[in-house]
């Protein structure tokens, strides 16, 4: 990133430094005098706008939650997919115990892992008289079908190989589903977060290669103008006075299967996904296009580009080096901006049941079922709505504070 | 001026032409074309029979061939029959399309007389309370899935107050003893679609009201206004918000588009009979004629109103010229 130049005028300097003598010290003077990167003005600007910077921490937690979704699943030992049909529509926090058949099919997997120690344990178990059983074998059953406070309780105190992994083991029959189960009796919270890394993971895929297709098409149809400028920029007004949702929902209904190139790059298990970003890319990236070939059309008529014109640089470095960094900054604000839209968009079409497709949970397709359990379990259409509302709000404020810290000129307030 | 008009217009029948190939061609990769659907239903159908029922529906026959026909078949004012209903696609596009209409004029109206006064108040108000507050809501607006506002209107409205019916467009089973009970029905089961379908325009409108005006107030002509002690409110609306008026107008053509997309998924939510859910429904249901002929219509009506929107814009301010 270039420096920019200071701005003070050069006449009011003595000035500034009189006045400032009297309160500043030489190291501050040194201090404000020294020239300041873009990025630190965009810094102090951002910091200003108050709902920005929240926005900016609550996207910071959300894509903490989303890259830590495997750490989570291994603590609370929940599992995105498991179904469990007995235990459908639970609202939050509600404790569920593990079927007796579960519990059997634990024990024996135990039993099987540790034939030599499985002995000791079930002869202390009803040495104990922790357990009523009187045969050997039946006494681990018997305690794994007890509830898990007795059954933890009873070999707290027993000198038995194997402690730890047994009162896991018990732990696990009883799960804490914070957000309740759906209506395969999967645990909400796990989906949502797993979702969290879906959705947001769409969104600022599909911001950020929109934004590429973008930059290039206007900084080809910019700089070289003329019929090329006047092709691109007609496909791009086309393309931007089409009503998005009638237009998507075509393309997304088309069955991939059915392209023989298509078949090849998208065998993939991610195909809804990757399918869902390419058709989100080829319909946003004309707002970026005819922003960025504004902007290269002004920078094209600047002395820098004459002066690199005249030593002879191609094109491409006369693009590439000089005039694309002086489109990044409106660039970085209309692809957070983007990442909101995609957001929305990719939960719009999830929802209508053409984006991403179960079991692979997004916030979207979590809300495609969920309409029709309104009277059983409306809090499964509240959750995700509110985290998309949560996210897109805040790529909003986002994008205003760094367009407001990017043009000073442009400020609202 | 008329070859600006000719050329805007050109332009827009261009790309009609374009979509509705692309469309055509796209409706062949989708799942499940006629003859394979009569396979399914068929066990005991023959080889022969299926290169028969391809030759007999035009199926073996390239893509632009095909096109042509169809085109020429619109042409001549046969749309074609829907394969789920079984009746004429012209007896559901002419309801659906009116449904629509109704939808998106009161949704813009709506949003309309909530978002300007908002814009104005706030212009008026710079870095006030309610200045903050409006914006805070403003963005809210925008960031608001509409299916999911509408999922939550549901659940408050319909399910626990029981005040509006959860979807429909009329009540069924009910003849209207006069327009006025015709129309209380009706726009009982408009309001939670509408709502749910201007929340978005409304923060757009809304923002942009605020920025309009308040560029509109900082002209030259509104100091010599109040300079010859005009009173403060002949101030701002006959000369300020005249002004603001003119780029409002062009937001309000352009988000004709996007009301229009937002109908659809609206529509789908509510079971509202309109064109958006006409499409959604057909193309689910493998019902491509309906799919074609309700998309084709629909967007080349949103093309042409925005083209109606771009032509206007010039009477509104004579201050541009069409070149």
């Amino acid at each position: 990133m270039t420096n920019v130049p200071d701005q003070t005028p050069r006449a009011n300097e003595p000035i500034v430094a009189t006045t400032a003598a009297n309160y500043l010290n030489k190291a501050q003077i040194a201090e404000l005098e020294k020239s300041q990167t873009l990025f630190k003005i965009v810094y102090t600007q951002f910091k200003e706008h108050k709902a920005a910077v929240i926005g900016a921490w609550t996207i910071l937690v959300f894509v903490l939650i989303a890259l830590s979704a495997p750490l989570i699943e291994a603590i609370t030992g929940l599992d995105a997919d498991s179904q469990n049909v007995f235990n459908r529509y639970k609202p939050p926090m509600s404790h569920i115990q593990a079927s007796s058949d579960t519990r059997e099919t634990t024990v024996k997997n135990f039993l099987t892992a540790n034939p030599s120690e499985a002995l000791t344990i079930e002869n202390k178990l009803i040495e104990s008289k922790a357990v009523t059983s009187t045969k050997a074998e039946d006494a681990l059953y018997d305690w794994a079908q007890l509830d898990s406070k007795t059954a933890l309780a009873a070999i707290k105190d027993l000198e038995i190989p194997k402690k730890h992994e047994l009162s896991k083991m018990v732990k696990n029959f009883e799960t804490l589903h914070v957000l309740g189960t759906d209506e395969l009796g999967r645990d909400v919270l796990m989906r949502i977060i797993y979702g969290t890394q879906v959705s947001m993971g769409v969104g600022i895929l599909v911001a950020l290669a929109s934004a590429f297709i973008g930059l290039i098409i206007g900084a080809l149809a910019g700089f070289y103008g003329g019929w090329v400028d006047t092709l691109l920029m007609r496909v791009t007004d086309a393309l931007l006075s089409l009503p998005v949702m009638p237009v998507l929902i075509v393309v997304a209904a088309i069955d991939l299967q059915k392209l023989p190139f298509a078949k090849a790059v998208l065998s993939s298990g991610n195909e809804s996904i990757l399918k869902l970003v390419f058709i989100l890319c080829l319909f946003s990236w004309m707002t970026v296009a005819r922003l960025v070939r504004g902007s290269i059309l002004s920078l094209r008529e600047r002395e820098f580009v004459l002066a690199a014109k005249t030593l002879g640089a191609t094109d491409s470095t006369i693009m590439i080096r000089h005039m694309f960094p002086n489109v990044i900054a409106p660039l970085l604000v209309s692809v957070t901006l983007g990442v909101g839209e995609s957001i929305l968009f990719e939960a719009a079409l999830s929802y209508l049941g053409l984006g991403i497709q179960p079991p692979t949970p997004s916030w979207g397709n979590m809300l495609f079922n969920a309409q029709e359990l309104i009277y059983q379990a409306p809090y499964l259409a509240i959750i995700p709505g509110v985290l998309i509302f949560l996210v897109t709000i805040s790529f909003n404020f986002v994008g205003d504070g760094l367009q407001d810290a990017i043009d000073p000129k442009s400020i609202r307030r | 001026m008329i070859t600006f008009i000719l050329r805007r217009l050109l332009q827009t029948l261009l790309v009609i032409i374009i979509l509705s190939y692309v469309c055509f061609g796209l409706m062949n990769l989708m799942p499940g074309d006629p003859v394979e659907l009569m396979i399914s239903a068929n066990p005991k159908i023959t080889t022969e029979d299926v290169v028969r029922l391809r030759e007999f529906y035009g199926l073996d026959q390239p893509t632009y061939k095909r096109y042509f026909n169809w085109v020429s078949d619109i042409a001549s004012g046969d749309l074609g029959y829907s394969r789920t209903y079984r009746i004429p696609v012209t007896d559901m596009i002419g309801p659906a399309l009116r449904a629509t209409f109704i939808l998106s004029i009161t949704s813009l109206v709506f949003s309309l007389i909530i978002a300007i006064p908002l814009g104005i108040a706030t212009a008026l108000r710079p870095n006030s309370k309610l200045d903050y507050i409006v914006n805070l809501l403003n963005f809210a607006g925008l960031s608001l899935p509409s299916f999911w506002l509408g999922i939550v209107l549901i659940i408050i409205f319909a399910v626990n107050l029981g005040w509006l019916p959860a979807g429909g467009y009329q009540t069924t089973g009910l003849n209207y003893s006069s327009w006025w009970a015709e129309l209380t029905d009706k726009s009982k089961y408009l309001i939670l679609p509408m709502v749910s379908l201007s929340i978005q325009s409304i923060g757009r409108f809304s923002r942009f009201a605020r920025s309009s005006m308040m560029e509109a107030m900082r002209n030259d002509f509104i100091r010599t206004a109040r300079a010859k002690g005009m009173s403060n409110q002949v101030v701002i609306w006959r000369h300020g918000f005249r002004n603001a008026l003119i780029p409002l107008a062009t937001i309000i053509a352009i988000s004709v588009s996007s009301i229009f997309s937002g109908a659809l998924i609206t529509e789908t939510l509510f079971a509202y009979p309109g064109v958006g859910r006409l499409i959604y429904s057909s193309i689910m249901g493998n019902d491509f004629n309906v799919a074609m002929v309700s998309f084709v219509l629909s967007v080349s009506m949103v093309l042409i109103l925005n083209l109606v929107a771009d032509l206007l814009y010039g009477l509104i301010d004579p201050r541009i010229s069409f070149k």
